[in-house]
């Protein structure tokens, strides 16, 4: 991996990426031949189930164990081994450039280790980078060859624009027809709501997995006084003088804004991580997503 | 707590406009986040930033609105009241003004004044000397300085208010002059109704008073022609609004006169009216106002204006036809040179004899020389001229010596008295002292053509009337003296029915201080003798009362006065006002600091 790659991931980081892999809880259909298990019966090598021998059937597959005992032909089916559809939507709000480390800057380096991951296993790897509309897109790659194409995309990416969820999901749902694997990563900073855009992927039969990021001054701010808080994307201004009453009302919003989301992704089968700039990038990769079952 | 100018408490007003300056102009500091939208979930935390909340909270504000107070009361120059510190003399001055009578302050102005004065001579330290010093119409000191508590309070205890206006400024320049110790301090009670006061050094002033609401009787008097007397009233309204009053005069209980007179604020009215029956006439206001004591007054139509006349020598005819015209209450005749026959007539003609020596008593000497009188004659003069006399004089009013031819006269040198007419001798002399009034004619009648002529019953009567005839007519407090007429004592009645002893003195009544508009009366054994006090001056009644100099005010309206308590003044007064800007200095360097450390604080 060049100079391109180590600014986002450390090589002795994608080594060991190298012994994980991408894990859908959906048998998802794929369109080449891959190391995932399909949905579709075929020629892979992990069996599946019997059936009656029909005619025309190929006499390979034909269990002569059963045939001896029942005195029947059957043949043996494999699930068939496709490629996952691995959809990685990363927020590039203006609002995402907060945080020390920059909340883009998490989310690109999440992206590139789950991109870099599903390239190496022979999933089909799609990015798309979004504010309040589709900001720029890569197109599906396979394989590990292409790691270098999905580093210097995710590289280049800055943040800028106002968050709409919703209107970037039904950007990029219009042109992935097929379903896989959709990873969100964002703020969730829309004064809009994310409602929408999460149901949207449930709608088109997405298996969602929401990467939640936050820096840590938005979690406990770190500000008291006569302020005027100006939000960075909307411009909309909000008069506080925060104090230590306040700055408790702020994490009682705070709590009950998360828990919102936590029940809203369990009742809808999303599957949700968050976390904070403060946290790093490998731990979250090698403890928390495999533990959320993204990755193993 | 004194203020030395409590109008800069005016300046109190900036703190709400401070606060309202606070609420409307906030300085917040900008500060981005990546979004609002947690901040305005949260309610409670908008309704922190509630501008009722703010000021709540804001110490800021609160340090800022301390130091403006602290400046404001520094600029009103308060001053702190330390008892320790008093061991000076203290001189009490009493206001004894009419207006002192005025109720707007219960029971009257001078009854609060008075027990705040007995309080203060109560508290007074072992040792520590007082006096008092009243402010009649001329300023007296009625007790000097002394460590006699008792008799200060009997002093004060035995004031009351005359029916005149208080030469109070007088009075406080009197006190403030007295020698006094260290730490000497005057206290004035006063409504200063009748001018600025003074501002002296070591004098405080306590002003009473509420109210200006007076309508009064300034003056009240009975005139008489040959022909009838009229009564003459004027009714002054010292308030400051309009007011219709209703005017009753009565004459031995029965009303003689009513009318009702429509004043203007501050405004004054008189009228006349015809009075036939002699005696004591009372007027009476009919209304309601803070000083009814000048609401009635007193005049008398004396029926015989001219004295009770004995006369003493060989018979006159001229003299005899005289008295039985003129209006005097009785006359006789007598040749007994025994001054105890004279001591019941209130004037005494001498005709023509030698007396000796009078006792004191009115006399109307006609070429009679007594030898207890500052004058001698030394022969006789042949044709006399009456070259000068003066016209001015009461006793020759309306008197026209020119034409009038003397035979001879008395040879007489005068070493006192005033000569009012004469030539190269003195031919009418006047006296008065030593309890003698004496009018002396330098020749007999019938040594002239006088009795012929048209002056000599006039000389007579105004000579009469000038030696006692006419009652008196004073104003309250104007001393007066009456003599004596032979008798040790005599009794004075006064207008509310008060009797008191009045004993003689080398041959006269002085009279004490007639303080109460009305009539009195002097029982002597010459009989009773009426003698009027008039109304008070119109500045009397004026009510409203004034300021104390501009240092020495404060504030203290609950109790119907201003000015330090009671018991205040003879405490020693320490400035406090160094101390409550030092305090805005510290408040103020506080807030700096504060609002200078604080992130997004207002600075």
């Amino acid at each position: 991996m060049d100079h391109v790659g180590a600014r986002l991931l450390d090589p002795a980081f994608i080594q060991k990426l190298d012994t994980l892999s991408l894990l859908s809880r959906k048998r998802l259909r794929g369109v080449q031949r891959g190391d995932r298990r399909s949905t579709a019966s075929g020629r892979g090598m992990e069996f599946d189930d019997y059936r009656a021998y029909q005619l025309g059937d190929d006499y390979r597959y034909i269990d002569w164990n059963v045939v001896s005992r029942l005195d029947r032909l059957f043949v043996k089916m494999f699930a068939e081994e496709e490629d996952l559809d691995v959809s990685l939507m990363v927020d590039t709000s203006r609002s995402m450039a907060a945080g020390d480390p920059a909340k883009l800057l998490v989310a690109k380096q999440l992206a590139a280790a789950i991109g870099y991951i599903g390239l190496v296993n022979l999933d089909r790897v799609g990015v798309t980078a979004f504010a309040s509309t589709v900001a720029s897109r890569l197109d599906r790659l396979r394989g590990r060859g292409r790691a270098r194409n999905l580093l210097e995309f995710l590289d280049g990416l800055a943040s800028s624009g106002e968050t709409d969820l919703e209107m970037a999901m039904r950007r990029h749902l219009a042109t992935s027809p097929r379903r896989g694997l959709l990873i969100l990563l964002s703020d969730l900073f829309d004064p809009r709501g994310y409602e929408q855009a999460l149901l949207l992927s449930r709608r088109h039969r997405f298996q969602t997995f929401l990467i939640h990021i936050l820096a840590d001054d938005e979690l406990v701010p770190a500000i008291t006084g006569d302020l005027r808080l100006v939000d960075v994307e909307t411009g909309r201004a909000v008069e506080v003088t925060v104090d230590a009453e306040a700055l408790a009302a702020y994490a009682s919003a705070r709590d009950a804004f998360f828990n919102e989301i936590e029940r809203f992704c369990f009742r809808h089968g999303i599957d949700y991580l968050r976390t904070a700039t403060s946290v790093p990038v490998e731990t979250l990769v090698l403890r928390w997503l495999r533990q959320g079952g993204l990755l193993q | 707590m004194s203020l030395g100018a409590p109008a800069a408490l005016w300046g109190l007003l900036t703190i709400p406009l401070l606060i309202l300056l606070y609420l409307l102009r906030v300085r917040r500091r900008n500060h981005p986040v990546s979004s609002v939208l947690l901040w305005q979930r949260s309610a409670p935390t908008l309704a922190a930033y509630r501008p009722s909340k703010r000021i709540e909270r804001s110490l800021l504000l609160l340090l800022q609105i301390l130091a403006t107070a602290a400046i404001v009361t520094a600029l009103a120059r308060p001053s702190l009241v330390v008892r320790s510190l008093d061991r000076g003399d203290v001189i009490l001055v009493m206001d004894l003004s009419l207006s002192m009578r005025a109720r707007d302050v219960p029971p009257t102005r001078f009854d609060r004044a008075r027990a705040e004065a007995l309080d203060v001579v109560a508290r007074l330290r072992p040792g520590q000397r007082s006096g008092v010093v009243v402010a009649g119409p001329a300023p007296q000191l009625l007790v000097p300085l002394t460590d006699d508590r008792a008799r200060v309070i009997a002093a004060i205890r035995g004031l009351e208010p005359w029916d005149a206006a208080g030469d109070i400024r007088g009075a406080a320049l009197m006190a403030a002059e007295y020698p006094m110790g260290t730490g000497g301090r005057v206290l004035v009670w006063t409504d200063a109704a009748r001018g600025a006061l003074p501002a002296l050094p070591q004098v405080t002033f306590r002003i009473l008073g509420t109210s200006d609401d007076n309508v009064g009787i300034t003056e009240f008097r009975i005139a008489r022609d040959p022909s009838a007397a009229e009564a003459l009233l004027r009714v002054d309204n010292f308030s400051t609004r309009s007011r219709q009053v209703p005017v009753v005069v009565t004459h031995d209980r029965k009303t003689v006169y009513r009318t009702t007179v429509d004043l203007l604020a501050e405004g004054s009215r008189t009228v006349v009216f015809p009075v036939s029956l002699a005696g004591e006439y009372q007027a009476r206001l009919e209304t309601r106002d803070a000083l009814p004591d000048d609401d009635t007054a007193s005049a008398i139509l004396d029926p015989a204006p001219l004295p009770s006349v004995l006369l003493v020598g060989e018979p006159d005819p001229y003299l005899e036809r005289v008295l039985k015209i003129l209006p005097v209450s009785r006359a006789a005749a007598t040749q007994s040179t025994d001054p105890a026959v004279w001591a019941s007539y209130g004037v005494v003609i001498i005709d023509h004899m030698n007396p000796g020596p009078v006792p004191p008593g009115d006399y109307l000497l006609i070429a009679s020389v007594p030898s207890n009188l500052p004058i001698t004659a030394t022969g006789e003069v042949p044709r006399p001229e009456i070259g000068v006399w003066d016209r001015t004089d009461p006793i020759l009013r309306f008197v026209d010596l020119g034409s009038v031819r003397v035979a001879r006269a008395m040879a007489l040198t005068a070493e006192g008295g005033r000569v009012l007419a004469g030539g190269d001798v003195p031919l009418l002399w006047a006296y008065e002292g030593g309890g003698i009034r004496a009018l002396l004619l330098g020749f007999a009648l019938q040594d002239s053509d006088l009795p012929q002529r048209v002056a000599f019953p006039v000389l007579i009567a105004n000579s009469l009337a000038w030696l006692g005839g006419e009652t008196p007519v004073i104003r309250a407090g104007e001393p007066l003296q009456v003599p004596s007429g032979g008798g040790a004592s005599a009794e004075l009645v006064g207008p509310t029915g008060h009797r008191q002893t009045v004993p003689a003195t080398s041959g006269m009544f002085a009279l004490p201080p007639l303080t109460r508009a009305g009539v009195y009366e002097l029982k002597t054994l010459a009989g009773s003798r009426m003698i009027t006090v008039r109304p008070a001056d119109p500045p009397a009644g004026r009510i409203r009362p004034g300021e104390a100099p501009a240092e020495r005010s404060a504030a203290g309206a609950d109790t119907g006065g201003r000015g330090p308590e009671p018991s205040r003044p003879v405490l020693a007064q320490l400035p406090v006002w160094p101390w409550l800007v030092l305090g805005a200095i510290g408040v103020m360097s506080g807030e700096w600091a504060l609002a200078t450390r604080r992130r997004g604080g207002d600075a």
